[in-house]
């Protein structure tokens, strides 16, 4: 029974190193918590901040996306600014 | 992890390939239609990038794949062997799922067997529950917007969220640069 519960301990002392070192990995990659020096950031702010993160991340995509719809509408196929534009890519 | 700047160099060259396939038949086609193309070719050659590596990706390429008009499209940049396995991928997530519901219920099994503390304060238990109420619904949050997320642990969830990030940002980055590019090229 003892051997049971040592177990158990070990398994959450694992978990709880292993989540600790997520969140702050994930919050280095964060612009907005990066900038404020404190150390105490509660796991449950870097979680909104991610999720608000990748939200704007989306947004972004589909901004961008948008814009190059709208361009390649003007930009003929053929012209010598697609020439161009192939150029830079290959 | 890889580099940041191979992992853009693969995803432009997938990127510009499909957009070179996607050009001839979204010709003449609505602004909206050619940006959900150019969305979908742009997310695709991300999570083609990753090779299979992460969960995420696998997520995104099946959950594309359910749709028939973008076959094609998969194809391309995955390479048709790839794409008969990414339709596996929704064998596996629900594999996933049944991890999780074994891990869950021996984690009820440890709880129920655990002495309950009679020391603690009534407020601090309060406060300890409301925190880890709130950390559940932000988790729930996220998993709703990294592609697959319903299918994983939390230990994966993070880990996942740790790489859809940053191959999001090396997406933007491309994107950003090729649409600044053509808006100048266009002015002149």
């Amino acid at each position: 029974m003892s051997s049971r519960r040592s177990r158990q301990q070990n398994v959450s002392r694992i978990t709880d190193d292993q989540i600790i070192e997520l969140v702050s990995k994930l919050r280095q990659l964060l612009p907005e918590i990066r900038s404020r020096r404190s150390d105490k950031v509660s796991a449950s702010k870097v979680l909104q901040e991610t999720c608000n993160y990748i939200r704007n991340l989306h947004r972004e995509v589909d901004d961008l996306s948008e814009r190059l719809s709208e361009l390649l509408a003007t930009i003929d196929v053929d012209s010598p600014e697609a020439a161009i534009i192939r150029s830079l890519i290959t | 992890m890889r580099s940041s700047s191979s992992l853009k160099r693969d995803f432009l060259k997938k990127w510009v390939t499909s957009l070179q396939i996607c050009s001839f038949s979204i010709r003449g086609t609505s602004v909206l239609e050619r940006k959900k193309a150019i969305k979908l070719s742009a997310d695709l050659a991300m999570a083609s990038a990753r090779k299979g590596t992460t969960c995420w990706s696998r997520a995104l390429i099946a959950n594309a794949s359910k749709d028939d008009n973008n076959k094609v499209l998969i194809e391309h940049i995955l390479g048709s062997h790839e794409y008969e396995r990414s339709k596996q991928a929704s064998i596996g997530s629900l594999m996933c799922n049944k991890r999780i519901r074994c891990k869950k219920i021996l984690k009820k099994s440890f709880r129920m067997r655990r002495v309950p503390k009679k020391s603690c304060e009534p407020r601090m238990v309060i406060a300890s529950s409301l925190a880890k109420r709130f950390i559940k619904k932000r988790t729930q949050f996220l998993r709703s917007l990294v592609p697959g997320g319903e299918f994983m642990d939390d230990i994966s969830l993070m880990e996942e969220t740790l790489d859809y990030i940053v191959s999001l940002r090396a997406q933007v980055d491309v994107m950003k640069t090729l649409v600044c590019a053509t808006e100048l090229v266009n002015c002149n």
